[in-house]
């Protein structure tokens, strides 16, 4: 198996405090990975590390066999909320990743007009970000992201500002645009049925320092639709993975209480 | 959708001259101006007491033939261009020095507190003694009024921009001098045009309280001629200039905004 990003023997350490512990895993070429942790499981940093913003203190992170050195063209990030320029039109947003790598030529810009249109926002590319909606924006994100054609797509928590309807909206968006183009994801949540749905594979991490609980494949077919999370397969799948980080939200749900008491 | 159509009607119906709201300003001036015409000349009689709108028109159409006028507007506009424009050069310098240099804001932060709190116009004789009565003076003089807005706007402007942004920037390979252009300077443009206007105010009455209290033209000079000689009309065309000045540099920042600022024009309504 040739791994597109091989991540292994992660570790990090700020001061006393360990963040993560010997992280490994691999994503295959094409493949959509879900990340699920509870608060505390280090995927801050972990993220940060796989963007090269953020050094290890052991274990390495590749792409295509190659060691990351650095921030480069070939990840691709979608965050959580808001990070669109608001001073930018959806336009200038979705260039900016181009921009700032020096690669704006004329035939990646036809390919982002292309990308625009494949989220459906031809018609709001003079627009700013705040005059169009929350699910709006996640879009553009996501054709920000894609605009560089990274060779892999990292998403942290994309969705996880959206209500509940918007976010199964874009749930079958992704699904679409990657059935579409085929990159391998990287997709980091806090929902446990959004990562069952979403991925092939679901990466559950523990906390307090991070490190991989186990790994789960999911078998369900593809292309599927919403009413896949009826089926008692899915909810299966959601069970497990809910037993598996059960205690761990228990215990930083505690924490958060012992720490704001007065 | 329906907030951005709505929000561009309603600015349509606003500039719209056949609505009442477009001409109240106007008309709220007019019957202003009116009433103290009126008040001036059937109330109190004395132009010592109660000048009016019409004496100060005729005042200054007088200044402007003999070219009087011309010459004062010239230096004060001199001293109060040049000093804003090293104050606002020199404050985003330190703004900025101050935002990324923990030691520079430790060193300056206080004296920049203090000193934008005090009104340095009070000290005005001193520099006038060190620096001569001509311009120089005047210039300096404006410039230690309008730079302690622009130093604390900037610093904030450039503080507040948000991490995620930054973040963002960086993981998509942005140097440090990417970050400052791309994020880091658009972040802190509202903020830095809020110092501008502050520094736009304070600099103009840090012109004609310096020219108060010594020069040999200006408007400062012009009102000092005025109240030596109780000539109110020649008193109110200078306070008149003044007032005009400020609107229009108001109205100018306002439209800097609007050009630069597009997506908060776009916000606001």
């Amino acid at each position: 198996m040739t791994a597109k990003l091989d991540i292994w023997g992660l570790s990090k350490s700020f001061g006393d405090l360990e963040v993560l512990k010997d992280i490994s895993f691999k994503i295959k070429d094409q493949e959509l990975v879900a990340i699920v942790g509870p608060s505390g499981c280090g995927k801050t940093t972990l993220l940060r590390m796989i963007a090269g913003i953020e050094t290890p203190d052991g274990g390495g992170i590749s792409i295509d066999g190659k060691a990351l050195k650095g921030p480069g063209p070939d990840r691709g990030f979608v965050f959580q909320q808001d990070s669109l320029f608001p001073w930018r039109t959806v336009w200038q947003n979705a260039v900016l990743g181009l921009e700032i790598d020096g690669k704006l030529d004329s035939e990646r810009v036809a390919r982002t007009r292309e990308l625009l249109k494949l989220v459906g926002l031809s018609k709001f590319e003079k627009y700013y970000p705040n005059q169009i909606s929350g699910g709006m924006r996640q879009r553009v994100n996501l054709a920000r992201a894609l605009a560089i054609d990274p060779k892999v797509l990292i998403m942290d928590e994309p969705f996880s500002a959206l209500d509940a309807q918007t976010r199964e909206i874009m749930q079958l968006e992704l699904m679409r645009i990657w059935q579409e183009g085929r990159k391998t994801v990287l997709f980091i949540t806090h929902q446990i049925d959004e990562a069952v749905f979403l991925a092939d594979r679901i990466v559950v991490l523990g906390r307090r320092p991070g490190w991989v609980r186990e790994t789960i494949d999911i078998d369900l077919p593809r292309p599927r639709p919403l009413s896949v999370k009826r089926t008692p397969e899915f909810g299966a799948y959601v069970d497990r993975v809910w037993n598996l980080i059960e205690r761990d939200v228990y215990a930083s749900v505690q924490e958060d209480i012992e720490a704001t008491a007065p | 959708m329906s907030e951005v159509s709505a929000g561009v009607r309603s600015k349509k119906a606003a500039a719209s001259w056949t609505r009442p709201l477009f001409w109240t300003s106007a008309v709220s001036i007019v019957a202003g101006l009116l009433m103290w015409e009126l008040a001036g000349r059937f109330i109190v009689k004395k132009a010592l007491f109660l000048t009016t709108p019409s004496q100060i028109v005729v005042e200054m159409w007088r200044l402007t033939a003999s070219g009087q006028l011309k010459q004062h507007l010239y230096v004060s506009g001199i001293e109060f261009g040049t000093g804003l424009a090293i104050a606002i050069v020199l404050g985003i310098a330190i703004g900025f020095l101050m935002a990324t240099n923990k030691y520079a804001k430790r060193a300056l932060g206080p004296w920049v507190s203090a000193l934008y709190a005090t009104p340095t116009v009070a000290i005005s004789p001193l520099i006038i003694l060190w620096a001569g009565i001509d311009i120089w003076s005047k210039v300096i003089v404006v410039v230690i009024n309008s730079v302690f807005p622009m130093i604390i706007n900037t610093e904030a402007g450039l503080r507040s921009t948000d991490r995620q942004l930054i973040e963002a920037a960086r993981c998509f390979g942005a140097s440090r001098l990417q970050v400052f252009w791309k994020v880091l300077l658009p972040s802190a443009t509202p903020f830095l045009l809020a110092g501008v206007k502050l520094a736009v105010g304070r600099g103009l009455v840090a012109v004609v309280v310096a020219e108060l209290f010594g020069s040999r033209a200006g408007l400062g000079f012009l009102l000092a001629q005025a109240s030596d000689a109780f000539n109110m009309p020649l008193l109110f065309v200078s306070v008149t200039i003044l007032a005009v000045t400020g609107m229009a540099l108001t109205g100018l920042i306002g439209g800097l905004e609007r050009y630069f600022l597009p997506w908060r024009a776009k916000a606001g309504e």
